[in-house]
């Protein structure tokens, strides 16, 4: 801790000598007009890896996260394009932006022995939702907790290859492909906690086969992932002992749910059953025991969640406001929840992501390096993030 | 439209000479599509810069252009000519020979994620490679696509030319547009013909693109062949009359 205060106060002195040496910087810092960051060496970079020291000053720089945390916290639950973007310029790099600091600040500061409360990322497509919800996630990793990760709750209510009807309840269908994917990357972002958490409850999954009270998490997840037919269960009885255990006063983890496109759960869906009548969400398992997660009935941790229209059904484009997305039975599901709305880049972001890509080689166009092609830049993607990424793809 | 021009009846090729006497004239009925503009038409600028010039820095003649510009009447501009700063002539004839049933949505759509792929393969070499190979790997798509295309042009074609009877292939010397053409068409029909059915076209299209930069793949074979064959008939080269 004092090592850290030291680097503080000698850091300044720093950066004063090189900015006398480096005009370059100078002037790049005169462009942007942002005064110059004491601990970063560009203005659109930032040290600082720990999600928890991030602040207001980090606004609209970027940070880099360690490959250690990236493979077991992102087992392929990161946006496609995202992907690429990673694997393209050999590095992780996340924007720090206001919405995300706001979330890290609350979970900061709530208090655990309350039931948990709910965060609901919504703003217009292509703002960055997703990513906030991944620099959230990043936040609770490092600070040890439990991380439930739905990537997209849109692929459990859509595309579904395989439906079987359930063993438990007759009336419910299973999907055994989403439940098992599902399974195998919560095994490789929770790999500490299966061994700790001890199951409170005996689960019969066959005449043979069955898991006692006091075995450990893990074993329950290998059964779900080597039989395949019971996984859907495995998943609810997962999610069942974690939201029993987390408020309890010996449990020493904190649960952090996250679902990306939590507005699928409450709306319909296109599968279809074999009389070709469309099956009503609730009479998925998955999605069952997932909106009894959403409720704030338990303790010790935290929903973060994020609306989106893009992968949603029977929705307009139009759509992005929590009332509109959840509609009226997820509304009153949700409520009370803490709507953080995530809006478009500022002017200091939009430089700080223009220069961010200039850095990796990004910007290749000669004209997209002069001053009109900036302006070019702006008019037509609107400070949109998305727009932005996939107009510099090309240019 | 030039061809179109001069495919016109002698009339035209007059009228074209002699401008100056013809008054200017509009047919009762205006087709825009595939016009055959009255060569009184001047062609339009779209160039920002060519307007915000001002009248102290215009030449004699420039300024003789403008006041020109001000009496004459003016093609209508096609839709996908732009004043964007990123725009390339010919990337759009490369894309417009590249669409089909007039979708130029998607043929722009799928020369974008050509350029995007061609980059990202560059880009992750880029960043994989030590300082020394750093310089010799040309990241901007732009460049690698307009390089591609200039290998890709043959010198010499053959020509079908009837003597005595007899039709021989005579060498003949390539004007820069059927160049251009035949480059682009060896191009488009490779990567449509020669690839695996599950390959996309964009992904074959930024292999062959790569390929051709580096003076390998099958079109760079196909001209050296052309080459080759023109060489090869060198003896009836005098065929040739113009």
């Amino acid at each position: 801790m004092s090592l850290h205060r030291l680097a503080f106060r000698l850091r300044p002195t720093v950066t004063r000598v090189r900015s006398l040496h480096s005009s370059g910087f100078v002037q790049q810092q005169e462009a942007v007009a942002v005064e110059p960051e004491p601990e970063s060496l560009s203005v659109f970079r930032t040290h600082e890896k720990d999600p928890a020291c991030h602040s207001d000053k980090h606004v609209g720089q970027f940070y880099t996260l360690s490959s250690a945390h990236v493979r077991p916290l992102f087992p392929d639950s990161l946006p496609w394009r995202y992907q690429q973007q990673m694997k393209t310029f050999n590095e992780t790099c996340i924007m720090v932006r206001q919405p995300a600091l706001e979330v890290i600040s609350y979970l900061k500061k709530a208090d655990y022995s309350q039931p948990a409360l709910r965060y609901v990322f919504y703003g217009l497509k292509g703002t960055g939702k997703t990513m906030s919800l991944c620099h959230t996630l990043h936040f609770c990793y490092t600070q040890g907790w439990l991380v439930l990760h739905v990537p997209d709750a849109h692929l459990w209510v859509k595309n579904c290859k395989e439906l079987l009807p359930s063993s438990y309840k007759s009336s419910r269908f299973d999907q055994p492909l989403q439940a098992t994917t599902w399974l195998r990357n919560f095994k490789i972002t929770n790999e500490p906690f299966l061994s700790k958490i001890k199951l409170k409850e005996r689960y019969v999954w066959t005449k043979r086969e069955s898991t006692e009270a006091g075995s450990s998490l893990g074993e329950l997840v290998d059964q779900g992932i080597s039989r395949i037919k019971s996984s859907s269960d495995v998943v609810g009885a997962v999610m069942k002992e974690l939201r029993l255990q987390s408020g309890q006063p010996g449990a020493d983890f904190r649960l952090a749910v996250a679902v990306d496109g939590v507005n699928a759960l409450w709306g319909r869906s296109t599968i279809k059953k074999g009389d070709k009548t469309a099956v009503d969400p609730e009479e998925l398992t998955l999605v069952y025991n997932l909106r009894k997660l959403m409720k704030n009935d338990w303790s010790g941790g935290a929903v973060i969640t994020t609306l989106s229209q893009t992968g949603s059904l029977y929705h307009p484009k139009s759509a992005y406001l929590p009332q509109d997305l959840l509609g009226e039975r997820g509304f009153d599901n949700m409520d009370p929840f803490i709507p953080v709305s995530v809006p478009n880049y500022s002017e200091k972001e939009f430089e700080s992501c223009y220069l961010y890509y200039m850095d990796r080689n990004w910007l290749q166009h000669p004209q997209s390096r002069t001053a009109e092609g900036k302006k070019e830049l702006i008019f037509l993607c609107n400070m949109n993030p998305s727009m932005f990424e996939r107009l510099c793809g090309h240019l | 439209m030039k061809q179109e021009e001069e495919a016109d009846s002698h009339i035209f090729n007059m009228a074209a000479s002699i401008s100056g006497l013809l008054k200017p004239w509009t047919p009762r009925v205006l087709l825009v599509r595939w016009s055959r503009y009255n060569p009184y038409y001047l062609e339009p600028e779209v160039r920002k810069e060519a307007y915000s010039r001002p009248e102290s820095e215009l030449s004699a003649e420039e300024k003789e252009e403008r006041e020109l510009k001000k009496l004459r009447p003016i093609k209508a501009a096609t839709n996908s000519t732009t004043s964007s700063l990123f725009n390339d002539p010919v990337l759009s004839k490369f894309i417009n020979m590249m669409m089909k049933h007039g979708e130029k949505t998607l043929a722009r759509e799928i020369m974008m994620q050509t350029l995007e792929n061609i980059k990202r393969k560059q880009v992750e070499k880029y960043h994989k490679a030590t300082d020394g190979q750093k310089e010799g790997i040309e990241c901007n798509p732009y460049v690698v696509f307009h390089q591609a295309l200039e290998n890709c042009k043959p010198v010499v074609a053959l020509a079908s030319i009837q003597k005595g009877g007899k039709y021989y292939q005579v060498p003949i010397p390539v004007t820069g547009n059927r160049q251009r053409f035949l480059a682009m068409k060896w191009m488009i029909t490779e990567c449509r013909e020669n690839k695996h059915r599950r390959t996309h076209m964009y992904e074959k299209l930024s292999q062959e693109l790569l390929a051709a930069f580096a003076n390998e793949g099958n079109v760079i074979r196909k001209k050296h062949e052309l080459h080759k064959m023109a060489e090869a008939n060198r003896a009836y080269a005098h065929y040739r009359w113009w």
